[in-house]
């Protein structure tokens, strides 16, 4: 009997380490912890230490100092607040960029990312979160091709971008003041020309930026 | 067996099927038109079952005056007006923040009919629809472990009874013919059994320990749970979103940036249920409720989603979500060399990212990791228009070998033979673009990583 209770005694033992699957839950060890995690503060590290450590001492602030501009900014200072009166005068301000100096292939990528999944890669308002309805979105996306998107100006387009405009969200933590221009251009472009191309001349050079685009969406097919 | 009818049957059938046909038809006509208007006109701001930036537009005959439809014109064409001198309609306007409704004033009394014909269709259809198809795609558990770990314990015990059976049987045999050998020893005190213990139990231990040792410090299939159950699966799998719109700066920055509270809001402000996709379970096989997950992101955005316009952003609180790649502090990665430079995609390294409900760490992170990839990879040279010109500075180094070089060096008398072998060599190999690896160009040096 003794034999016997040996061997379910290792019968159960391996049963058990064979029983411990599951996922793991735990980071494990670090053979030098002080050459493994930082002494010093780390992006997105918790300050609790820090602050409990040295109390008053530390100044510290995740904000940037109120009035600081992003670097590359300084060209495109937008004058108008996140009200009603701002978005009647956000018509008048232009794309301070040169349209002919835009990469329309990163606006165009940077335009699927941010934007075409609700106003979809066509432009048309249907993009993988609405989906005709059938997507988690429960309001239709805006058909950026649509007649009175057209004739809406940049500018506004810009202000909708930078605060958000109804169930949207803004964009300007995600994209630059430079790259929402670009973006915006990329969409005037899609749009036909719209309201800024009025003149024969930038009429031609958004011809000539159709043409380089559509030879970039053709090679990125072909492989 | 034939059923037969009689002619009389048959005629009040067609009769009948002809007379449903039509009205349904009619009324399908009705459906479709408001479809067609809702979609374009409405659904930018309404949703029939969710208030969003309007009210929910279900059961609206029952609200107001709106059952008649002349009333319900009225306010389509001109709100401003129509509200000049209507309590409701500008408690309305406080209610949803303040947002004075689009007048449409080419909406005729047929459109509203069509509209409204269309959003009772959908409500009745929502209501018939209410018992949800269940699919019961309970996860597999891994059991093959478990079942190989089970057959050969079992073998293992049968090999130890047959033995011990074995030299029972040889007693008795003995016995029988009358041959006295001493007494056998237990099998735990035969030291040929001790013998092949002790060796199994070295070779088992070492292994084990020199695993233990390696993957000290490593975190390979870590898969903490985090604050909130956020499904990479729907997100990036399902609802295609692209890695970059959360991480949005990983192609500038050494991190991929885990995103804000109101990079979530930008859509979660107007998604507050989690019904379309399919069932989720956490790793130990739980269900969950996504609609409770995403009232766990609105408590930290201060977020009250029956109550939307009131939300201010600058109130809400950092999730505390937890780290799972961990390099060591020794070690430098820069997340935009890689992605930006290197075009390296991010399931390189993070696994089938859009088949995770829970992420894992897929990859061990080692430094044999790195320095594998880093001697198997080709330099994208891409000199042409598709290219992104990081390593253009090469081109004229290329160039030059390829023509003026091999020429030079093929005409110098000076050298030997067998420098001059080694110099073609050494040339042919750089110039051969595609045979360039990391490795070639300073990705195995110390310093590049360690400084």
């Amino acid at each position: 009997m003794k034999k016997f209770g040996i061997i379910t005694g290792i019968a159960a033992l391996v049963l058990l380490v064979a029983a411990c699957g599951g996922p793991r839950r735990s980071p494990g060890r670090a053979y030098m912890p002080d050459m493994a995690y930082s002494r010093a503060y780390e992006t997105y590290a918790s300050t609790d230490k820090l602050m409990a450590e040295y109390g008053n001492k530390v100044s510290y602030t995740a904000m940037p100092v109120p009035g600081t501009i992003a670097r590359g900014d300084m060209l495109f200072s937008y004058p108008y607040a996140n009200d009603s009166a701002g978005y009647a005068n956000s018509a008048s301000v232009k794309n301070p960029l040169d349209i002919a100096s835009i990469d329309m292939v990163e606006a165009e990528r940077k335009y699927l990312i941010n934007c075409g999944i609700c106003h979809g890669t066509k432009l048309d308002g249907n993009g993988p979160l609405y989906k005709d309805g059938n997507g988690p979105y429960p309001v239709a996306p805006k058909n950026l091709v649509s007649d009175d998107l057209k004739k809406m100006a940049e500018g506004t387009m810009f202000h909708s971008l930078t605060y958000g405009k109804n169930t949207m969200g803004s964009y300007s933590s995600q994209l630059s003041t430079k790259q929402r221009w670009e973006v915006i251009a990329y969409i005037k472009m899609k749009q036909g020309g719209g309201a800024p191309a009025d003149t024969a001349a930038a009429k031609a050079t958004t011809a000539s930026m159709v043409a380089p685009a559509m030879d970039t969406t053709k090679k990125a097919k072909q492989p | 067996m034939i059923s037969c009818k009689t002619t009389g049957q048959r005629l009040t059938l067609i009769f009948l099927s002809l007379f449903t046909f039509c009205s349904i038809h009619i009324s399908a006509q009705d459906v479709a038109a408001g479809k067609t208007l809702f979609v374009g006109k409405c659904a930018s701001c309404h949703n029939i079952f969710k208030a969003t930036t309007g009210p929910a537009l279900m059961n609206l005959e029952e609200r107001h005056k709106w059952a008649d439809h002349k009333e319900l014109l009225k306010w389509i064409n001109n709100p401003a007006g129509y509200m000049a001198n209507d309590p409701y309609t500008q408690g309305l306007k406080a209610q949803y923040g303040g947002q004075m409704m689009t007048a449409f004033s080419d909406i005729t009394l047929k459109n509203v009919d069509d509209i409204v014909a269309y959003i009772n269709d959908q409500v009745a259809s929502q209501g018939k629809s209410k018992d949800p198809g269940t699919v019961n795609n309970e996860p597999k558990g891994n059991s093959n472990a478990v079942i190989f770990g089970v057959i050969s314990l079992i073998l293992g015990i049968i090999a130890l009874i047959l033995m011990q059976v074995n030299s029972n049987l040889k007693k008795m045999s003995d016995d029988a013919e009358g041959i006295s050998r001493p007494e056998p020893v237990a099998f735990y005190k035969n030291k040929i059994y001790i013998a092949m213990a002790a060796i199994l139990f070295f070779v088992v231990g070492g292994y084990l320990v020199a695993k233990g040792a390696i993957g000290l410090g490593r975190q390979t299939n870590y898969q903490p749970e985090q604050p909130i159950y956020y499904s990479h699966k729907v997100h990036a799998g399902i609802n295609q979103i692209n890695c970059q719109y959360c991480h949005s700066s990983v192609m500038e920055s050494k991190h991929a940036t885990i995103p804000s509270v109101n990079v979530c809001m930008n859509c979660h402000k107007a998604i507050k249920t989690y019904e379309k996709g399919p069932k989720l379970y956490t790793e130990s096989g739980e269900e969950v409720n996504g609609t409770a997950e995403i009232a766990k992101l609105y408590k930290y955005a201060g977020f009250d989603p029956n109550n939307a316009t009131v939300w201010d952003p600058t109130k809400a609180k950092p999730i505390e979500w937890i780290k799972i790649h961990n390099l060591p502090d020794h070690v430098y990665f820069n997340h935009s060399q890689h992605v930006k430079a290197g075009k390296v995609q991010c399931q390189s390294c993070h696994g089938e990212i859009t088949a995770m409900d829970e992420v894992k760490q897929v990859s061990e992170l080692s430094m044999g990791w790195c320095v594998n990839c880093h001697r198997q990879t080709k330099v994208d040279f891409n000199y042409d228009s598709t290219g992104n010109k990081f390593y253009s500075i090469y081109e004229k180094f290329h160039n030059d070998l390829k023509t003026s070089e091999l020429n030079a060096v093929k005409a110098d008398k000076t050298l030997t033979s067998k420098d001059r072998k080694f110099k073609i060599d050494s040339i042919m190999r750089t110039v051969r673009m595609d045979s360039v690896r990391v490795q070639d160009i300073g990705g195995l040096e110390c310093q590049k990583c360690h400084y």
